[in-house]
């Protein structure tokens, strides 16, 4: 029988009692929170636009794409950490590659237990897209991201206040009309932009298309574009030719969905933890943000997992179900 | 007065949109639920119920997310 030790206080409770002081002072004397300025599209940080396409149109400096060239550079240097590591010869892991060991043999092996013998080619969508996913959202945890920024004017704004040099505060005390100031992020998390988001969904969507492609050869596009039962089986034929014109509306359907769905969970997040620490901002911002992270992990997942699914099943044609 | 109606209806609309998380809730609770099941019958399987568990969650999660993204359109957008 195993005896139960007795409980103690670990030694983190110090830690945890210095930072919620340190939130206090900082609250008290340094920077107040005020309600956030919530908006849909991402934020423009320059307010003339970058370059002006012919047709399209104007590109601003927008918000999220400093974190995105932020998020680029934390994934090159990871691989090149885990590539020099590798280089030394020893098989056996240490510190940041046998992580990444960790992650790629897991996703892997969950792809070989869905894919079988198209494995190598659908392991690296899978995979890049849950290591960027995951990489954007949990750089949101960094000090400083989404708080610090540059002041615009704005007509419901707030008052500023002067600390040192360039640095100005905002204080929660509401300005006269036309007077006010409204903080402009330089930072935010990549996958509150629709852009990004969208982007991932339509390259998944016709990656799937493709990879179709490659392993059934053009007999995939059958799968839209039914006829070959219409003549042979009078009545169901037909039908045949609608559930394959409602597969071509269910792929938009999964753009969308895409789309929403990684979006959804990060804007709402950000919005919540904004919210939230300028309501009681001494410690439940910090159990918001916890569960914003597990939020944002499980997001990757599913995002790659549904590709990965996508893709099998577009591997799998019409005849081979009647295998099982 | 027209802004402040607006505003109203802003404010209905961001509110009514937000009944169809019900049905996520009431999802979710029936997917914990035959996971649960599982893992009570046969408890060797914990770690591949939790996987396939937390991905059925994240699904169901996703339409109650789509009625947020609708009332955040309302309040904000339009």
């Amino acid at each position: 029988m195993e005896e139960t030790r007795k409980w103690k206080w670990g030694k983190y409770r110090w830690w945890v009692l210095g930072l919620l002081i340190l939130t206090w002072v900082s609250i008290t004397f340094i920077a107040t929170p005020i309600q956030p300025h919530i908006q849909v599209a991402p934020e423009r940080i320059l307010l003339e636009p970058l370059i002006t396409l012919p047709i399209i149109g104007d590109f601003y400096l927008v918000n999220t794409l400093p974190t995105l060239i932020l998020v680029d550079i934390i994934i090159i240097l990871m691989a090149l950490a885990v590539k020099k590591a590798l280089q030394g010869g020893n098989l056996i892991p240490k510190g940041i590659t046998s992580m990444v060991e960790m992650l790629v043999e897991v996703l892997y092996n969950m792809t070989e237990t869905s894919a079988g013998k198209y494995t190598k080619k659908i392991f690296p969508w899978f995979a890049s897209i849950f290591i960027l996913v995951i990489v954007a959202n949990f750089t949101k945890i960094l000090p400083g991201f989404e708080t610090i920024g540059v002041l615009h004017h704005y007509e419901h704004g707030y008052e500023s206040q002067y600390l040192a040099g360039n640095w100005y505060n905002i204080i929660p005390v509401e300005a006269h009309r036309g007077a006010g100031y409204i903080l402009t992020p330089f930072l935010r998390g990549v996958s509150t932009d629709l852009n990004f988001t969208l982007a991932l969904a339509l390259i998944a969507v016709f990656m799937t298309q493709v990879v179709g492609v490659q392993t059934q050869g053009l007999g995939y596009f059958t799968k839209f574009l039914n006829v070959k039962t219409i003549f042979s089986k009078p009545g169901l034929g037909f039908i045949d030719f609608l559930v394959g014109f409602l597969e071509l509306i269910s792929e938009l359907a999964k753009v969308l969905s895409f789309t929403f769905r990684l979006f959804g969970v990060m804007f709402s997040g950000t919005v919540l933890v904004a919210l939230m620490g300028s309501m009681l901002p001494i410690f439940a911002p910090a159990g918001i943000f916890l569960f914003e992270l597990f939020m944002g992990a499980i997001q990757a997942f599913v995002f790659g997992m549904l590709t990965m699914v996508f893709m099998v099943q577009a591997t799998q044609g019409h005849g081979e179900q009647a295998d099982h | 007065m027209d802004g402040e109606l607006i505003q109203a209806g802003k404010f209905i609309g961001a509110g009514l949109s937000m009944i169809g998380a019900a049905g996520a809730g009431v999802g979710i609770g029936l997917l914990v639920q035959g996971a649960l099941n599982g893992m009570a019958r046969n408890p060797d399987a914990y770690g591949n119920l939790l996987t396939t568990m937390i991905l059925g969650i994240a699904f169901a999660e996703a339409i109650a997310i789509y009625c947020l993204v609708v009332s955040f359109m309302m309040l904000f957008v339009l």
